[in-house]
């Protein structure tokens, strides 16, 4: 039951970035608006690797479950954004 | 439950990919389905989510349950065989007779077997007259250092008496000269 938790909300984060794909694609402001929230989830996802351990220690969670919802995060990116851009 | 679970994890995943492959993107009413589509598919996904996540709460609490009524029992089940064993050992206790004790000792120390007899008669008649009384400071003594140790009444009449707490006759006797001897210690 954890593991059809886990994927259930794996899925809706991949949704979610088909649906940013498809906010995009809407109009060119649009387009620029999404870029610019990508970059600046692109910089976080890059500062929280390289500050794991404290924002471990900030968030209360263990360093491998910070790691593992990054991971998750990036995956998340490439499979929605993926989907999107290739159908 | 899972039924559920698993239609709105189904429909949320068709919703997603269907209308992205099915429908043209450069239609605008095509494109707003697309959007509504995908909308309906997060909202599928995350009350999926939230409903397997509830569930496997759900399952963490009987498992803790389940273990926690498995350790009662095993808690049970260890008490009530130190009890016995301590019964055990009372009653073998009382079945060895002092007599016996004064034999092997005197076998021991002494080897001729004519004294013998005549010896252990003496010691015996001795050992019958103060017998009672010795007894009865022992345990008083036992009791006054199970006491200083912190130990509680009805633990202190198990273990010298070897009687559990409850109504019977035997605990109430057991009670009874208990509360003698400390009485007679203290004063």
């Amino acid at each position: 039951m954890r593991a059809m938790y886990l994927a259930n909300y794996f899925l809706s984060g991949c949704i979610a970035f088909s649906l940013l794909g498809w906010v995009a694609s809407l109009h060119p402001h649009a387009f620029r608006a999404v870029l610019c929230l990508l970059a600046a989830t692109a910089i976080i996802w890059c500062l929280s690797w390289l500050l794991d351990f404290s924002l471990s220690s900030a968030l209360k969670i263990s360093v491998s479950d910070l790691q593992a919802y990054l991971i998750a995060a990036g995956a998340m990116f490439l499979v929605g954004l993926g989907v999107y851009l290739c159908t | 439950m899972h039924l559920k679970l698993l239609v709105l994890s189904a429909s949320s995943v068709m919703l997603w990919l269907a209308p992205l492959t099915a429908l043209d993107k450069n239609l605008d009413i095509h494109k707003a389905l697309q959007g509504l589509s995908l909308t309906a598919a997060i909202a599928c996904a995350v009350t999926a989510g939230n409903i397997a996540r509830k569930q496997s709460e759900q399952n963490e609490i009987e498992e803790i349950k389940t273990r926690a009524i498995t350790a009662d029992v095993v808690d049970e089940i260890a008490t009530s065989a130190y009890i016995s064993q301590q019964q055990r050992q009372q009653e073998a206790e009382q079945i060895l007779n002092p007599r016996e004790h004064l034999e092997r000792s005197l076998a021991l120390t002494c080897d001729d077997d004519s004294d013998l007899e005549t010896i252990v008669q003496k010691e015996l008649v001795e050992r019958e007259q103060n017998g009672s009384e010795n007894g009865e400071s022992e345990r008083a003594e036992r009791i006054m250092q199970l006491k200083a140790k912190g130990w509680g009444k009805a633990k202190i009449i198990l273990e010298i008496w070897g009687v559990t707490k409850g109504g019977s006759p035997k605990y109430k006797a057991a009670e009874a000269e208990y509360k003698r001897l400390v009485e007679e210690e203290e004063k």
